[in-house]
C-alpha cells in the first residue's frame, strides 16, 4: 500500500515536467548563448543547464572560453552586436565598462518583482558585482572572494609555537595583521634537512605561496592590502595614488623571499600544486574558491591539517562572476529568466553541493553546508559569510569605472616587473599611474 | 574509319579555343581566386587597418570615430613600449635566426655525411615542425616549470643550478629564444639538406683530385653554391621570427614584466586587451612598412639571381 501510495506521488510529481517536455519539442525551444569560463565547474553547470532547459522552453548553448580570452571575445561580440552570446560572465572589474557601453541590459525592473531574490545575494558581493549608477545588471553565481588559507597543524604544533614566541615574542596564530603574516612566512621558510614539525624537511619549504605570474591574480593578491591601508587602486578623483601602491608593493617584495622560486610563473593553481606538494605553510590573500582544492592537502601529505580565515586585517579581494544579458541578445526575456535561474536559490544549493562557491547567504549559511562531513567541499563557507560582513558596505573605484577592465588588464605587468625584480616598487606604483592615465585619457571617471 | 574521325576531331579542339579566350586572358582567369583572396584577407584589411590608423577608434568608445590626422603615428612613435618590444623582437630574430642557421647547416652536413639512418633521422626532425608552436609551447612550459619541470629535475640530479627559465627576467627571453631554436632549427636543416643533395658532384671530384682541403672546398665550392638556398633560408626564418606571437602567448605572456613581450603581443594587447584599435593599426602598418623595407633589400639580390637564370635559360 505505502509503495502504491509512493508511487502515485512520485507520479503526481513528474507529471508536470513530463507535460511541459512533451509540450515543448526540440524544434520549438528558443536558442539562448551563454558564454561562460572553460574549466570553472563545467559538469556542475551542464547539470545545472539541463535543469533549467526541463522547465524552461528554452535551448541553451554552452560555449566555454579560456578565462584569458573570455572578455576580449566578449567585447568584440557586444561591439559588433552580433548578438552570437546572449548571456555573457564578467569578472568584477567589467561590470561598469559593460553596463556603461550599452553592452548589457540592466535588469533592475526584472527583478522589481523578485526582491527577495536579490536581496539574497550577499549584500557585500551585491554591491560590487551587481550594482552600477543604482541599477540591477544582473547576478553573480560564483564567487572567488579572497581570504586566508593555511596549514593549521603547522600554526598549531606545541615545538612550532614554542619557537615562535621565542624569536617573535608573541603566540603564533592565525595572522590577523599583514606584519604577523610576513612574520609566519619568514619563520617557516626553511632549507632542505631543517626540522619541520620535529621532523627533517626531504626539500626546501617556503613561508607563503604567491601569485606574482604574468597574470592578473597578482593585483587580486595586493588588492587587500591595499584596502587595509584604508586606499584603493583608484582614488575618488581617478589617479592611482602612487604612494600607497609603492608600500602595499614593497610588502609584496618583502614576502617574494619566503615565496617558491616558481611564485614568478603561477597563479592560483600553481600555489594549490605546492600547497598539495608540501612546499608553504600559508597563502597571501588568496580565493577561497580553492578551498576543495586546498583540503586536498590533508590526504596528500601526511600530518597535515589545513584551515581558512579571514585573511589579516579583514579586507581581501572581492570577486564574482556576473551573468549579465546581453544587449544585443535576440530572447532577452529568456536570458534574463536563465540568470535569475542560475543565481536563484534551487541551482544555487545543487552548485554548493558540487563544490561550486556560492554567492547567496541563504545557501553559505545553509546548516548542512557547515556539517563537519561537508568540511572538504564547503568548510569555506563561514569564513565567506564573516568576510563579507567584515567588508559590509565597501566598495572600490575600480570597479566603479568603466576603464576598470582595461586597467584591471594591465595593472599586472608594472606589478609583476617589481615582483621579477626587474624594477623597483616606486616605478612600478609610477608606471601603473602613466599606463592607467592613459588608458582613461586623465583622470579616470568614477561612476557610482 | 571511326578512330580518324575522332583524331580529327581531337585535332581541330586546340585550333579552335584561342578564338575563344586569348593566353592574356586566360592567365588573367587562372590567377583569379588567388588575387581575389589576396584581395579579400589581405588588401581589403590592409585599407581599413590605414584607415583606423587615422582616426579615434577605441571599441569601447564609440568604435571607429573621428579623423585625427597624424596623432596615432605620433603617439605610437613616443610610445616606450612600443619601442621596448621593437628591442624584445630584435634581439629575439637576431640570436634566434642565427642560432638557427648556424646549428641547422652544421646538422644538415652531419646527416650528409651519415652513412646509415638518414631517412629516420629525416622524418624525426620533421616532427617539431608538424605541430604548432600553441602544442609544442604548452610541453615547453612544463618542461621549464621550476618546480615540477624535467629540465630541472635533471639539472638537480647532476647538482647544477636550476634556474627559474621563464620567472627570471635575465633569462626569460633566452628561453624563448631556445624553444624556437629546438623547433625551427630541422627546418633550415632540411633545406640545406637539400640544398646539399642538389649540388653537382663533378667540382667536388675535381677539387679532391686537386688535392684541396675541406676547408677550401667548402669556401670556394659548398659554400658559394648553396648560398642562395642558404639565403633564402635565412630570409623566410628571419620574416616568420619578427612575427614571433606563439610561443610568447604560450609560455611567458610577454613576462616577467614585459621583458618577452613582443611587437605582435603588443600589437594584440593593445588591439584585444585595450581595445584601441587606432593605436593597434598605426603599429601594425609601422609593422608592415618595416617587413616590406627589409624584404626588399633582403630579396633583392635573390630576385635578381632569379631574373639572371631566367634571362640565361
Amino acid at each position: 500500500m505505502k509503495r502504491t501510495i509512493l508511487l502515485a506521488a512520485m507520479m503526481a510529481t513528474a507529471a508536470p515536467v513530463g507535460a511541459q517536455a512533451q509540450a515543448c519539442a526540440d524544434a520549438d525551444r528558443v536558442p539562448i548563448t551563454w558564454s561562460t569560463i572553460a574549466g570553472f565547474y563545467t559538469d556542475a553547470m551542464a547539470k545545472l543547464v539541463a535543469g533549467f532547459e526541463a522547465d524552461h522552453c528554452v535551448k541553451v548553448n554552452v560555449v566555454n572560453i579560456d578565462n584569458s580570452q573570455l572578455y576580449n571575445k566578449q567585447v568584440i561580440e557586444m561591439v559588433g552586436e552580433t548578438g552570437a552570446y546572449d548571456v555573457v560572465t564578467l569578472e568584477t572589474s567589467e561590470k561598469a565598462e559593460f553596463a556603461e557601453n550599452g553592452f548589457i541590459l540592466p535588469m533592475t525592473e526584472y527583478f522589481a518583482d523578485k526582491k527577495a531574490q536579490l536581496d539574497d545575494v550577499a549584500p557585500t558581493l551585491a554591491a560590487l558585482t551587481v550594482q552600477y549608477k543604482g541599477d540591477v545588471w544582473g547576478l553573480p553565481y560564483y564567487t572567488y572572494t579572497a581570504g586566508y588559507i593555511y596549514r593549521a597543524d603547522l600554526l598549531e604544533d606545541a615545538g612550532e609555537k614554542e619557537a615562535f614566541k621565542a624569536k617573535y615574542g608573541y603566540d603564533l596564530a592565525v595572522p590577523t595583521t599583514w606584519k604577523q603574516h610576513r612574520d609566519i612566512a619568514e619563520f617557516f621558510t626553511r632549507k632542505k634537512g631543517a626540522m619541520l614539525k620535529g621532523a627533517p624537511l626531504e626539500k626546501d619549504f617556503y613561508g607563503v605561496g604567491l601569485m606574482a605570474g604574468p597574470f592578473p591574480e597578482i593585483q587580486d593578491e595586493m588588492s587587500g592590502v591595499i584596502w587595509s591601508q584604508g586606499a584603493d587602486w583608484l582614488t575618488d578623483d581617478g589617479v592611482v595614488p602612487v604612494d600607497a601602491v609603492e608600500k602595499a608593493m614593497n610588502d609584496y617584495l618583502a614576502l617574494m623571499q619566503f615565496a617558491p622560486p616558481a611564485a614568478l610563473t603561477v597563479t592560483y593553481d600553481g600555489v594549490m600544486n605546492q600547497m598539495k606538494d608540501g612546499q608553504i605553510a600559508q597563502t597571501y590573500s588568496f580565493f577561497l574558491d580553492q578551498w576543495p582544492n586546498a583540503a586536498q592537502t590533508e590526504t596528500l601529505v601526511p600530518g597535515a591539517r589545513m584551515g581558512v580565515a579571514e585573511a589579516p586585517e579583514k579586507k581581501a579581494y572581492i570577486g564574482g562572476f556576473l551573468l549579465a544579458v546581453s544587449a544585443s541578445s535576440t530572447h532577452p526575456k529568456e536570458a534574463m529568466d536563465f540568470v535569475a535561474y542560475l543565481g536563484g536559490h534551487d541551482a544555487q544549493m545543487e552548485f554548493a553541493k558540487a563544490g561550486g562557491t556560492s554567492t547567496l547567504m541563504s545557501v553559505l549559511s545553509d546548516p548542512q553546508f557547515a556539517d563537519p562531513a561537508n568540511r572538504a567541499k564547503t568548510g569555506h563557507f563561514g569564513t565567506l559569510l564573516a568576510i563579507f560582513d567584515s567588508m559590509k558596505g565597501f566598495r572600490s573605484n575600480l570597479f566603479d569605472t568603466p576603464f576598470g577592465a582595461k586597467i584591471y588588464n594591465t595593472m599586472q605587468i608594472p606589478l609583476q616587473s617589481a615582483a621579477a625584480g626587474q624594477i623597483t616598487a616606486r616605478q612600478a606604483a609610477e608606471q601603473l599611474a602613466a599606463q592607467v592615465e592613459k588608458i582613461c585619457g586623465g583622470p579616470c571617471p568614477i561612476g557610482k | 574509319m571511326s578512330q580518324s574521325l575522332s583524331v580529327s576531331a581531337a585535332r581541330r579542339r586546340p585550333a579552335a579555343a584561342p578564338a575563344m579566350i586569348s593566353d592574356r586572358w586566360f592567365s588573367i582567369l587562372l590567377i583569379v581566386p588567388a588575387m581575389a583572396v589576396i584581395l579579400v584577407f589581405a588588401l581589403l584589411p590592409l585599407a581599413y587597418a590605414l584607415n583606423v590608423s587615422f582616426r579615434f577608434a577605441d571599441l569601447t568608445r564609440g568604435g571607429i570615430g573621428a579623423f585625427v590626422g597624424l596623432d596615432n603615428y605620433r603617439a605610437v612613435l613616443a610610445d616606450e613600449m612600443f619601442w621596448a618590444s621593437v628591442g624584445v623582437t630584435l634581439k629575439f630574430t637576431v640570436s634566434a635566426v642565427v642560432l638557427e642557421m648556424v646549428l641547422g647547416i652544421a646538422i644538415a652536413f652531419l646527416i650528409h655525411g651519415a652513412t646509415v639512418g638518414k631517412g629516420v633521422i629525416r622524418s624525426l626532425m620533421v616532427l617539431p615542425l608538424a605541430t604548432s608552436a600553441a602544442v609544442t609551447g604548452l610541453f615547453w612550459r612544463y618542461l621549464y616549470d621550476t618546480q615540477f619541470g624535467l629540465t630541472n629535475y635533471f639539472l638537480g640530479l647532476l647538482h647544477l643550478p636550476q634556474p627559474n627559465w621563464l620567472g627570471d627576467y635575465t633569462i626569460a627571453l633566452w628561453s624563448v629564444v631556445l624553444f624556437d631554436v629546438w623547433q625551427w632549427t630541422p627546418f633550415v636543416a632540411l633545406i640545406a639538406l637539400a640544398g646539399l643533395q642538389a649540388l653537382p658532384k663533378e667540382p667536388f671530384e675535381a677539387a679532391e683530385l686537386d688535392g684541396a682541403s675541406t676547408f677550401r672546398v667548402l669556401r670556394t665550392l659548398t659554400f658559394p653554391m648553396l648560398k642562395p638556398v642558404l639565403f633564402l633560408v635565412l630570409v623566410l626564418r628571419t620574416i616568420d621570427s619578427v612575427r614571433l606571437y606563439d610561443a610568447v602567448a604560450v609560455l611567458t605572456r610577454g613576462g616577467p614584466g614585459t621583458v618577452t613581450e613582443s611587437m605582435t603581443f603588443y600589437l594584440y594587447r593593445t588591439g584585444l586587451k585595450l581595445f584601441r584599435m587606432d593605436y593597434a593599426s598605426t603599429m601594425a602598418i609601422f609593422f608592415l612598412y618595416a617587413m616590406l623595407v627589409a624584404s626588399l633589400f633582403a630579396l633583392r639580390p635573390l630576385l635578381k639571381q632569379f631574373s639572371t637564370r631566367a634571362s640565361e635559360g
